[in-house]
Protein backbone atom coordinates (compact mmCIF):
# COMPACT_ATOMS: atom_id res chain seq x y z
CA UNK A 1 0.00 0.00 0.00
CA UNK A 2 1.78 3.31 -1.12
CA UNK A 3 1.60 6.25 0.84
CA UNK A 4 3.34 9.00 1.26
CA UNK A 5 6.20 6.97 2.59
CA UNK A 6 9.07 10.26 1.41
CA UNK A 7 6.58 12.38 3.18
CA UNK A 8 6.47 10.15 6.21
CA UNK A 9 10.86 9.72 6.29
CA UNK A 10 11.47 12.96 6.08
CA UNK A 11 8.96 13.60 9.02
CA UNK A 12 9.88 11.04 11.52
CA UNK A 13 13.11 12.93 12.95
CA UNK A 14 10.94 15.90 13.65
CA UNK A 15 8.31 13.98 15.04
CA UNK A 16 10.73 12.26 17.15
CA UNK A 17 12.00 15.62 18.40
CA UNK A 18 8.69 16.99 18.78
CA UNK A 19 6.69 13.90 20.79
CA UNK A 20 10.18 12.85 22.16
CA UNK A 21 12.63 15.95 24.36
CA UNK A 22 10.04 18.92 23.00
CA UNK A 23 6.45 17.90 24.92
CA UNK A 24 8.42 15.92 27.65
CA UNK A 25 10.68 19.05 28.45
CA UNK A 26 8.11 21.60 28.47
CA UNK A 27 5.96 19.27 31.06
CA UNK A 28 9.01 18.85 33.23
CA UNK A 29 9.32 22.59 33.40
CA UNK A 30 5.67 23.35 33.55
CA UNK A 31 4.75 24.59 30.10
CA UNK A 32 1.82 23.01 28.32
CA UNK A 33 3.70 21.83 24.34
CA UNK A 34 0.97 21.38 21.82
CA UNK A 35 1.87 19.50 18.41
CA UNK A 36 -0.27 20.33 15.23
CA UNK A 37 0.44 18.21 12.35
CA UNK A 38 -0.56 20.23 9.46
CA UNK A 39 1.08 17.71 6.71
CA UNK A 40 -1.38 15.34 7.69
CA UNK A 41 -0.23 12.97 5.49
CA UNK A 42 3.09 12.03 7.02
CA UNK A 43 0.74 10.12 10.00
CA UNK A 44 2.48 6.90 9.31
CA UNK A 45 5.67 8.51 11.00
CA UNK A 46 3.46 9.77 14.29
CA UNK A 47 2.22 6.25 13.78
CA UNK A 48 5.44 4.59 13.85
CA UNK A 49 6.63 6.97 16.61
CA UNK A 50 3.69 6.36 18.59
CA UNK A 51 4.61 2.12 18.08
CA UNK A 52 8.05 2.78 18.92
CA UNK A 53 7.01 4.47 22.00
CA UNK A 54 4.64 1.68 22.97
CA UNK A 55 1.50 3.51 22.82
CA UNK A 56 0.50 2.07 20.15
CA UNK A 57 0.65 -2.11 19.61
CA UNK A 58 2.12 -3.39 15.75
CA UNK A 59 -1.03 -5.22 15.67
CA UNK A 60 -3.01 -1.90 15.67
CA UNK A 61 -0.30 0.08 13.00
CA UNK A 62 -1.64 -2.88 10.97
CA UNK A 63 -5.79 -1.49 10.69
CA UNK A 64 -3.87 1.71 9.52
CA UNK A 65 -6.53 3.25 6.93
CA UNK A 66 -8.81 0.76 7.50
CA UNK A 67 -12.64 2.18 7.96
CA UNK A 68 -12.52 1.64 11.52
CA UNK A 69 -9.42 2.17 12.56
CA UNK A 70 -8.84 5.03 14.59
CA UNK A 71 -5.26 5.22 12.73
CA UNK A 72 -6.63 7.42 9.67
CA UNK A 73 -4.30 7.82 6.42
CA UNK A 74 -4.90 11.45 7.90
CA UNK A 75 -4.77 11.92 11.79
CA UNK A 76 -8.44 12.44 13.66
CA UNK A 77 -8.00 14.53 16.73
CA UNK A 78 -9.14 12.63 19.52
CA UNK A 79 -8.88 9.72 18.72
CA UNK A 80 -5.48 9.36 18.39
CA UNK A 81 -2.66 10.09 21.85
CA UNK A 82 -0.96 13.50 20.93
CA UNK A 83 -3.18 14.33 18.16
CA UNK A 84 -5.01 17.71 18.07
CA UNK A 85 -5.96 18.50 15.40
CA UNK A 86 -7.75 16.41 12.00
CA UNK A 87 -5.57 17.32 9.42
CA UNK A 88 -5.21 16.09 5.78
CA UNK A 89 -6.17 19.70 3.87
CA UNK A 90 -2.87 21.16 3.63
CA UNK A 91 -2.27 24.96 4.68
CA UNK A 92 -4.13 25.15 7.82
CA UNK A 93 -2.31 24.07 10.92
CA UNK A 94 -0.23 27.38 10.88
CA UNK A 95 -3.97 29.30 11.23
CA UNK A 96 -5.10 26.68 13.80
CA UNK A 97 -1.70 27.24 16.17
CA UNK A 98 -1.84 30.90 16.50
CA UNK A 99 -5.54 30.43 17.70
CA UNK A 100 -3.98 27.95 20.56
CA UNK A 101 -1.69 30.37 21.09
CA UNK A 102 -3.79 33.29 21.50
CA UNK A 103 -6.26 31.05 23.72
CA UNK A 104 -3.41 30.84 25.92
CA UNK A 105 -2.52 34.58 26.01
CA UNK A 106 -5.79 35.49 26.52
CA UNK A 107 -6.01 32.69 29.76
CA UNK A 108 -2.42 33.38 30.96
CA UNK A 109 -1.60 30.27 30.92
CA UNK A 110 2.29 29.25 29.40
CA UNK A 111 1.63 26.76 26.38
CA UNK A 112 4.01 26.55 23.01
CA UNK A 113 2.41 25.27 19.71
CA UNK A 114 4.85 23.92 17.00
CA UNK A 115 3.34 23.41 13.75
CA UNK A 116 4.29 20.76 11.68
CA UNK A 117 4.47 22.24 8.21
CA UNK A 118 5.76 20.33 4.69
CA UNK A 119 7.29 21.97 1.96
CA UNK A 120 5.35 21.75 -0.54
CA UNK A 121 2.72 22.95 1.73
CA UNK A 122 3.75 26.08 1.30
CA UNK A 123 2.46 26.82 -1.79
CA UNK A 124 -0.80 27.48 0.09
CA UNK A 125 -1.74 30.72 0.67
CA UNK A 126 -2.95 30.56 3.69
CA UNK A 127 0.17 29.79 5.48
CA UNK A 128 1.34 33.42 3.93
CA UNK A 129 -2.10 34.77 5.59
CA UNK A 130 -1.31 33.08 9.02
CA UNK A 131 2.59 34.10 9.37
CA UNK A 132 1.73 37.19 9.09
CA UNK A 133 -1.01 37.21 11.72
CA UNK A 134 1.59 35.66 13.94
CA UNK A 135 3.98 38.34 13.49
CA UNK A 136 1.72 40.56 14.20
CA UNK A 137 0.23 39.42 17.04
CA UNK A 138 3.73 38.68 18.19
CA UNK A 139 3.20 34.87 18.93
CA UNK A 140 6.27 34.21 20.18
CA UNK A 141 4.69 30.96 21.61
CA UNK A 142 4.61 29.49 17.93
CA UNK A 143 6.69 27.68 16.33
CA UNK A 144 6.65 26.32 13.06
CA UNK A 145 8.65 23.31 12.11
CA UNK A 146 9.30 23.06 8.01
CA UNK A 147 10.25 19.90 6.46
CA UNK A 148 12.46 20.45 3.73
CA UNK A 149 12.68 18.13 2.28
CA UNK A 150 12.54 19.60 -1.82
CA UNK A 151 10.22 17.39 -2.87
CA UNK A 152 6.22 17.85 -3.53
CA UNK A 153 3.73 15.58 -5.10
CA UNK A 154 4.50 16.43 -8.95
CA UNK A 155 8.68 16.44 -8.20
CA UNK A 156 11.17 19.09 -6.89
CA UNK A 157 9.95 21.77 -5.21
CA UNK A 158 11.81 24.63 -7.01
CA UNK A 159 10.69 22.97 -10.20
CA UNK A 160 6.80 23.01 -9.10
CA UNK A 161 6.70 26.34 -7.57
CA UNK A 162 9.63 28.33 -6.05
CA UNK A 163 10.07 28.53 -2.34
CA UNK A 164 13.37 30.05 -2.54
CA UNK A 165 14.55 32.44 -0.90
CA UNK A 166 12.96 30.12 1.96
CA UNK A 167 14.59 31.41 5.14
CA UNK A 168 14.57 35.56 4.21
CA UNK A 169 11.11 34.61 3.23
CA UNK A 170 10.25 34.01 6.93
CA UNK A 171 12.37 36.86 8.15
CA UNK A 172 10.61 39.11 5.48
CA UNK A 173 7.64 38.13 7.30
CA UNK A 174 8.70 39.18 10.50
CA UNK A 175 10.37 35.43 11.96
CA UNK A 176 12.84 34.51 13.70
CA UNK A 177 14.38 31.35 11.57
CA UNK A 178 16.34 28.65 12.87
CA UNK A 179 18.31 26.31 9.83
CA UNK A 180 19.23 22.55 10.99
CA UNK A 181 19.97 19.90 9.37
CA UNK A 182 18.04 16.49 9.99
CA UNK A 183 18.99 14.75 13.01
CA UNK A 184 17.03 13.73 15.83
CA UNK A 185 19.44 16.00 18.58
CA UNK A 186 20.01 18.98 16.52
CA UNK A 187 16.06 19.02 15.96
CA UNK A 188 15.60 19.01 19.43
CA UNK A 189 18.11 21.92 20.29
CA UNK A 190 16.43 23.66 17.77
CA UNK A 191 12.98 23.50 19.14
CA UNK A 192 14.84 24.77 22.56
CA UNK A 193 16.43 27.46 21.00
CA UNK A 194 12.80 28.56 19.46
CA UNK A 195 11.82 28.51 23.02
CA UNK A 196 14.09 30.80 24.36
CA UNK A 197 12.86 33.87 21.27
CA UNK A 198 10.93 36.31 22.93
CA UNK A 199 8.61 39.01 20.59
CA UNK A 200 8.58 36.51 17.29
CA UNK A 201 7.24 33.54 15.92
CA UNK A 202 9.85 31.00 15.29
CA UNK A 203 10.38 28.71 11.92
CA UNK A 204 12.52 25.80 12.29
CA UNK A 205 13.34 25.19 8.68
CA UNK A 206 14.84 20.93 9.05
CA UNK A 207 16.55 20.71 5.57
CA UNK A 208 16.53 16.65 4.05
CA UNK A 209 20.28 15.95 2.72
CA UNK A 210 19.55 15.57 -1.29
CA UNK A 211 17.42 18.21 -0.76
CA UNK A 212 16.63 21.32 -1.31
CA UNK B 1 -44.88 49.15 -2.61
CA UNK B 2 -43.73 48.82 1.38
CA UNK B 3 -41.05 51.50 2.01
CA UNK B 4 -40.90 51.13 5.58
CA UNK B 5 -38.37 52.23 7.94
CA UNK B 6 -35.72 49.16 8.06
CA UNK B 7 -33.36 48.10 10.27
CA UNK B 8 -29.92 47.53 11.07
CA UNK B 9 -28.63 43.74 11.18
CA UNK B 10 -25.12 44.33 11.92
CA UNK B 11 -26.18 47.29 14.48
CA UNK B 12 -27.70 44.55 16.08
CA UNK B 13 -24.68 42.26 15.36
CA UNK B 14 -22.87 45.05 17.16
CA UNK B 15 -24.62 44.94 20.07
CA UNK B 16 -25.75 41.46 21.77
CA UNK B 17 -21.85 40.84 20.96
CA UNK B 18 -21.25 43.84 23.68
CA UNK B 19 -23.65 42.38 25.53
CA UNK B 20 -22.73 38.66 25.34
CA UNK B 21 -18.73 39.84 25.74
CA UNK B 22 -19.67 41.00 29.22
CA UNK B 23 -21.70 37.99 30.16
CA UNK B 24 -19.21 35.63 29.08
CA UNK B 25 -15.49 35.53 29.29
CA UNK B 26 -14.19 33.59 27.20
CA UNK B 27 -16.17 34.84 24.09
CA UNK B 28 -13.98 35.90 21.15
CA UNK B 29 -14.39 38.07 18.47
CA UNK B 30 -12.44 38.23 14.74
CA UNK B 31 -12.87 39.90 11.94
CA UNK B 32 -11.51 40.01 8.29
CA UNK B 33 -10.79 43.80 8.26
CA UNK B 34 -14.41 44.51 7.97
CA UNK B 35 -15.30 44.95 11.33
CA UNK B 36 -16.62 48.61 10.59
CA UNK B 37 -18.91 47.22 8.14
CA UNK B 38 -20.23 44.23 9.96
CA UNK B 39 -20.65 45.46 13.49
CA UNK B 40 -18.35 43.58 15.09
CA UNK B 41 -16.47 47.52 15.84
CA UNK B 42 -18.40 47.62 19.24
CA UNK B 43 -17.16 44.70 20.64
CA UNK B 44 -14.06 45.73 19.22
CA UNK B 45 -14.21 49.00 21.49
CA UNK B 46 -15.40 47.20 24.43
CA UNK B 47 -13.51 44.31 24.53
CA UNK B 48 -9.82 45.29 22.87
CA UNK B 49 -8.40 42.43 24.31
CA UNK B 50 -10.43 40.03 23.12
CA UNK B 51 -10.82 41.34 19.37
CA UNK B 52 -8.74 39.97 16.73
CA UNK B 53 -8.12 41.86 13.52
CA UNK B 54 -6.51 38.74 11.03
CA UNK B 55 -6.51 40.92 8.07
CA UNK B 56 -8.24 40.38 5.11
CA UNK B 57 -7.88 36.73 5.32
CA UNK B 58 -10.80 34.96 5.39
CA UNK B 59 -9.16 31.01 5.02
CA UNK B 60 -6.96 32.03 8.44
CA UNK B 61 -10.18 33.70 9.81
CA UNK B 62 -11.80 30.59 10.50
CA UNK B 63 -9.28 28.21 11.08
CA UNK B 64 -7.52 30.56 13.40
CA UNK B 65 -11.35 30.63 14.73
CA UNK B 66 -10.71 27.02 14.99
CA UNK B 67 -7.45 27.35 17.17
CA UNK B 68 -9.25 29.54 19.75
CA UNK B 69 -12.41 26.90 20.28
CA UNK B 70 -9.90 24.01 20.84
CA UNK B 71 -8.24 26.15 23.25
CA UNK B 72 -11.29 26.28 24.72
CA UNK B 73 -12.47 29.87 23.96
CA UNK B 74 -15.91 30.55 22.55
CA UNK B 75 -14.99 32.23 18.70
CA UNK B 76 -17.35 34.41 16.62
CA UNK B 77 -15.78 35.12 13.61
CA UNK B 78 -17.58 38.21 11.29
CA UNK B 79 -16.87 38.72 7.44
CA UNK B 80 -18.96 39.54 4.50
CA UNK B 81 -20.49 36.05 3.85
CA UNK B 82 -19.88 36.39 0.48
CA UNK B 83 -16.05 36.10 1.35
CA UNK B 84 -16.79 33.97 4.38
CA UNK B 85 -17.49 31.29 1.39
CA UNK B 86 -14.30 31.30 0.01
CA UNK B 87 -13.24 29.29 3.34
CA UNK B 88 -15.94 26.81 3.14
CA UNK B 89 -13.17 24.12 2.95
CA UNK B 90 -11.49 25.29 6.20
CA UNK B 91 -15.14 25.12 7.88
CA UNK B 92 -15.61 21.68 6.24
CA UNK B 93 -12.70 20.25 6.94
CA UNK B 94 -11.63 21.87 10.24
CA UNK B 95 -14.49 23.50 12.16
CA UNK B 96 -17.53 20.64 10.88
CA UNK B 97 -14.99 17.81 10.93
CA UNK B 98 -13.94 18.44 14.39
CA UNK B 99 -17.76 19.63 15.14
CA UNK B 100 -15.55 22.12 16.51
CA UNK B 101 -18.04 25.42 18.74
CA UNK B 102 -17.26 28.02 16.24
CA UNK B 103 -19.83 30.34 15.38
CA UNK B 104 -19.36 32.24 12.04
CA UNK B 105 -21.61 35.28 11.17
CA UNK B 106 -22.08 36.42 7.52
CA UNK B 107 -23.14 39.97 6.76
CA UNK B 108 -24.25 41.44 3.70
CA UNK B 109 -25.22 38.15 2.54
CA UNK B 110 -28.66 38.07 0.16
CA UNK B 111 -29.29 41.60 -1.73
CA UNK B 112 -28.54 43.73 1.10
CA UNK B 113 -25.59 45.21 -0.13
CA UNK B 114 -27.75 46.31 -2.41
CA UNK B 115 -25.01 48.93 -4.17
CA UNK B 116 -22.02 46.90 -4.17
CA UNK B 117 -23.36 43.95 -6.68
CA UNK B 118 -22.91 41.08 -8.16
CA UNK B 119 -19.62 40.06 -6.09
CA UNK B 120 -21.43 40.92 -2.79
CA UNK B 121 -24.80 39.14 -3.25
CA UNK B 122 -24.01 35.84 -1.97
CA UNK B 123 -27.19 34.06 -3.20
CA UNK B 124 -25.69 30.09 -2.34
CA UNK B 125 -24.16 30.35 1.31
CA UNK B 126 -27.43 28.25 2.70
CA UNK B 127 -26.72 26.00 0.45
CA UNK B 128 -22.86 25.99 0.85
CA UNK B 129 -23.45 25.87 4.68
CA UNK B 130 -26.60 23.07 4.73
CA UNK B 131 -24.57 20.72 3.44
CA UNK B 132 -21.83 20.41 6.02
CA UNK B 133 -22.97 18.00 8.88
CA UNK B 134 -23.60 18.74 12.50
CA UNK B 135 -23.45 22.89 11.11
CA UNK B 136 -26.69 24.53 12.37
CA UNK B 137 -27.68 27.47 10.00
CA UNK B 138 -29.85 30.46 11.11
CA UNK B 139 -31.13 33.42 9.58
CA UNK B 140 -32.76 36.04 11.31
CA UNK B 141 -35.88 38.24 10.49
CA UNK B 142 -34.98 41.11 11.73
CA UNK B 143 -32.67 42.98 14.02
CA UNK B 144 -34.50 42.22 17.46
CA UNK B 145 -34.51 38.58 16.10
CA UNK B 146 -30.99 38.86 15.60
CA UNK B 147 -29.73 39.79 19.10
CA UNK B 148 -32.27 36.71 20.36
CA UNK B 149 -30.90 34.21 17.77
CA UNK B 150 -27.27 35.20 18.16
CA UNK B 151 -27.26 34.81 22.13
CA UNK B 152 -29.35 31.15 21.63
CA UNK B 153 -26.33 30.56 18.89
CA UNK B 154 -24.18 31.45 21.53
CA UNK B 155 -25.27 30.49 24.65
CA UNK B 156 -27.07 27.72 23.65
CA UNK B 157 -25.86 25.74 20.40
CA UNK B 158 -22.50 23.65 20.72
CA UNK B 159 -20.94 22.94 17.89
CA UNK B 160 -20.47 24.99 13.85
CA UNK B 161 -23.15 27.63 13.32
CA UNK B 162 -23.35 29.74 10.71
CA UNK B 163 -25.68 32.75 10.78
CA UNK B 164 -26.79 34.66 7.68
CA UNK B 165 -27.43 38.42 8.02
CA UNK B 166 -28.03 40.69 5.63
CA UNK B 167 -26.87 44.43 5.97
CA UNK B 168 -28.96 47.27 7.08
CA UNK B 169 -32.21 45.96 5.09
CA UNK B 170 -33.94 44.48 8.07
CA UNK B 171 -37.74 45.52 7.70
CA UNK B 172 -39.08 44.96 10.64
CA UNK B 173 -41.44 41.53 11.72
CA UNK B 174 -40.85 41.44 16.13
CA UNK B 175 -41.45 43.58 18.51
CA UNK B 176 -39.25 43.90 21.78
CA UNK B 177 -40.14 40.90 23.83
CA UNK B 178 -41.63 39.11 21.03
CA UNK B 179 -38.10 37.25 19.66
CA UNK B 180 -38.59 35.52 23.08
CA UNK B 181 -41.14 33.10 21.58
CA UNK B 182 -38.03 32.02 18.86
CA UNK B 183 -36.15 29.06 19.33
CA UNK B 184 -33.59 27.84 17.44
CA UNK B 185 -34.69 24.90 15.70
CA UNK B 186 -38.29 25.63 16.10
CA UNK B 187 -40.28 27.46 13.28
CA UNK B 188 -42.34 30.35 14.73
CA UNK B 189 -45.98 30.75 13.08
CA UNK B 190 -46.55 34.33 12.69
CA UNK B 191 -49.84 34.13 11.15
CA UNK B 192 -52.18 31.18 10.20
CA UNK B 193 -53.78 31.04 7.04
CA UNK B 194 -55.40 28.56 5.16
CA UNK B 195 -54.73 29.22 1.33
CA UNK B 196 -51.34 29.08 1.52
CA UNK B 197 -47.99 29.08 3.91
CA UNK B 198 -45.09 31.08 3.04
CA UNK B 199 -41.96 29.54 5.03
CA UNK B 200 -39.38 32.48 4.85
CA UNK B 201 -36.15 33.02 6.48
CA UNK B 202 -34.19 36.64 7.02
CA UNK B 203 -35.44 39.81 5.46
CA UNK B 204 -37.99 37.96 3.39
CA UNK B 205 -40.29 37.01 6.54
CA UNK B 206 -41.49 40.80 6.80
CA UNK B 207 -41.43 40.69 2.36
CA UNK B 208 -44.43 37.67 3.30
CA UNK B 209 -46.15 39.52 5.84
CA UNK B 210 -46.50 42.61 3.42
CA UNK B 211 -47.27 40.28 0.56
CA UNK B 212 -49.82 37.98 2.69
CA UNK B 213 -51.64 41.64 3.32
CA UNK B 214 -51.63 42.83 0.03
CA UNK B 215 -53.56 38.71 -0.92
CA UNK B 216 -56.06 39.40 2.05
CA UNK B 217 -57.07 43.09 0.98
CA UNK B 218 -56.92 42.14 -2.96
CA UNK B 219 -57.85 38.88 -3.07
CA UNK B 220 -59.42 37.64 0.11
CA UNK B 221 -57.02 34.83 0.78
CA UNK B 222 -55.64 33.73 3.76
CA UNK B 223 -51.89 32.97 3.50
CA UNK B 224 -49.98 32.45 6.71
CA UNK B 225 -46.28 33.53 7.63
CA UNK B 226 -43.72 31.13 9.03
CA UNK B 227 -40.47 32.12 9.99
CA UNK B 228 -38.23 29.71 9.26
CA UNK B 229 -34.98 31.03 10.65
CA UNK B 230 -33.08 27.72 11.16
CA UNK B 231 -32.62 26.13 7.92
CA UNK B 232 -30.29 23.65 9.89
CA UNK B 233 -31.64 21.63 11.46
CA UNK B 234 -34.85 22.21 9.89
CA UNK B 235 -38.43 21.94 11.92
CA UNK B 236 -39.48 19.24 9.64
CA UNK B 237 -42.23 18.37 11.83
CA UNK B 238 -43.73 21.44 12.36
CA UNK B 239 -43.12 21.92 8.47
CA UNK B 240 -44.97 19.34 7.54
CA UNK B 241 -48.23 19.87 9.84
CA UNK B 242 -48.45 23.31 8.63
CA UNK B 243 -47.95 22.85 4.31
CA UNK B 244 -50.44 19.88 5.10
CA UNK B 245 -53.25 22.07 6.47
CA UNK B 246 -52.50 24.90 3.28
CA UNK B 247 -53.25 24.07 -0.14
CA UNK B 248 -50.43 25.69 -1.56
CA UNK B 249 -46.73 25.79 0.12
CA UNK B 250 -44.51 28.67 -0.23
CA UNK B 251 -40.94 28.91 0.59
CA UNK B 252 -39.08 32.45 0.03
CA UNK B 253 -35.71 33.47 0.57
CA UNK B 254 -33.28 35.81 -0.66
CA UNK B 255 -30.80 32.95 -2.73
CA UNK B 256 -30.44 31.23 -5.07
CA UNK B 257 -33.79 28.81 -5.72
CA UNK B 258 -31.32 26.24 -5.21
CA UNK B 259 -30.21 24.67 -2.48
CA UNK B 260 -32.03 26.97 0.23
CA UNK B 261 -34.56 27.18 2.74
CA UNK B 262 -37.09 25.95 -0.81
CA UNK B 263 -34.83 22.71 -1.23
CA UNK B 264 -34.79 21.69 2.37
CA UNK B 265 -38.90 22.30 2.19
CA UNK B 266 -39.20 20.41 -0.77
CA UNK B 267 -37.17 17.49 0.96
CA UNK B 268 -38.92 17.06 4.00
CA UNK B 269 -42.31 17.72 2.39
CA UNK B 270 -41.10 14.77 -0.51
CA UNK B 271 -39.77 12.44 1.84
CA UNK B 272 -43.06 12.66 4.27
CA UNK B 273 -45.11 12.42 1.27
CA UNK B 274 -47.03 15.50 1.48
CA UNK B 275 -49.01 16.18 -1.28
CA UNK B 276 -49.68 20.33 -0.83
CA UNK B 277 -47.85 21.64 -3.86
CA UNK B 278 -45.03 23.91 -3.33
CA UNK B 279 -44.06 26.94 -4.69
CA UNK B 280 -39.99 27.49 -4.24
CA UNK B 281 -39.32 31.66 -4.37
CA UNK B 282 -35.59 32.72 -4.69
CA UNK B 283 -33.77 35.68 -6.45
CA UNK B 284 -35.19 35.19 -9.79
CA UNK B 285 -31.61 36.16 -10.92
CA UNK B 286 -28.14 33.28 -11.07
CA UNK B 287 -26.38 36.77 -9.91
CA UNK B 288 -27.36 39.90 -8.61
CA UNK B 289 -26.98 43.40 -9.37
CA UNK B 290 -25.58 47.23 -8.08
CA UNK B 291 -28.92 49.26 -7.56
CA UNK B 292 -29.77 52.20 -5.84
CA UNK B 293 -31.79 50.96 -3.03
CA UNK B 294 -32.82 47.69 -1.35
CA UNK B 295 -36.83 48.19 -2.72
CA UNK B 296 -35.44 48.45 -6.39
CA UNK B 297 -32.77 45.71 -6.12
CA UNK B 298 -35.92 43.44 -4.49
CA UNK B 299 -37.86 44.24 -7.43
CA UNK B 300 -35.20 43.29 -9.90
CA UNK B 301 -35.17 39.76 -8.36
CA UNK B 302 -38.60 39.29 -8.56
CA UNK B 303 -38.75 39.12 -4.20
CA UNK B 304 -40.77 42.59 -3.71
CA UNK B 305 -44.10 41.98 -1.82
CA UNK B 306 -46.08 42.90 -5.14
CA UNK B 307 -44.23 40.44 -7.43
CA UNK B 308 -44.82 37.65 -4.31
CA UNK B 309 -48.10 38.23 -3.78
CA UNK B 310 -48.71 38.10 -8.11
CA UNK B 311 -46.91 34.99 -7.84
CA UNK B 312 -48.60 33.43 -5.03
CA UNK B 313 -51.78 34.51 -6.28
CA UNK B 314 -51.43 33.21 -9.67
CA UNK B 315 -50.08 29.88 -8.06
CA UNK B 316 -54.00 29.56 -6.35
CA UNK B 317 -55.86 30.32 -9.11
Amino acid sequence: MPWHVESSLSAINIIAALYGFWVPAGVREGIERLVVISKGHCSLALYSWLVEVGVLSDAELRTFATPSSRLQAHPEAGRVPGVITSTGSLGQGLSIANGLAMAARLDGIRREVAVLLGDGELDEGQVWEAAATAATLRLDNVVAVVDRNGFQHTGRTEEVKVKEPLRSRWEAFGWHVIEVRQDVGRIAAALEEASRIVGKPVAVIVISDGGA
Amino acid sequence: MLEVRLGSYRRALGEVLVELGRELRDLVVLDADTPKSTGSIAFAEAFPERFINVGISEQDLVSMAAGLAIGGKVPVATAFAAFLMRAWEQVRNTVARMGLNVKLVGTHAGLSAHLDGASHQVLEDVALMRALPNTTVIAPADAEAVKELIRQAVTGVRGPTYVRLGRDNAIPVYRRGEVRNLRVGHVNVIEDGEDAVIFAHGPMVGVALAAARILKHSEGLSVGVVDAHTIQPLDSDAVVKLAKRANLAVTLEEHRPVGGLGSAVAEVLTSSKVSTPLLRLGVGKAFGASARSYWDLLRYAGLSPEEVARRVGGALT
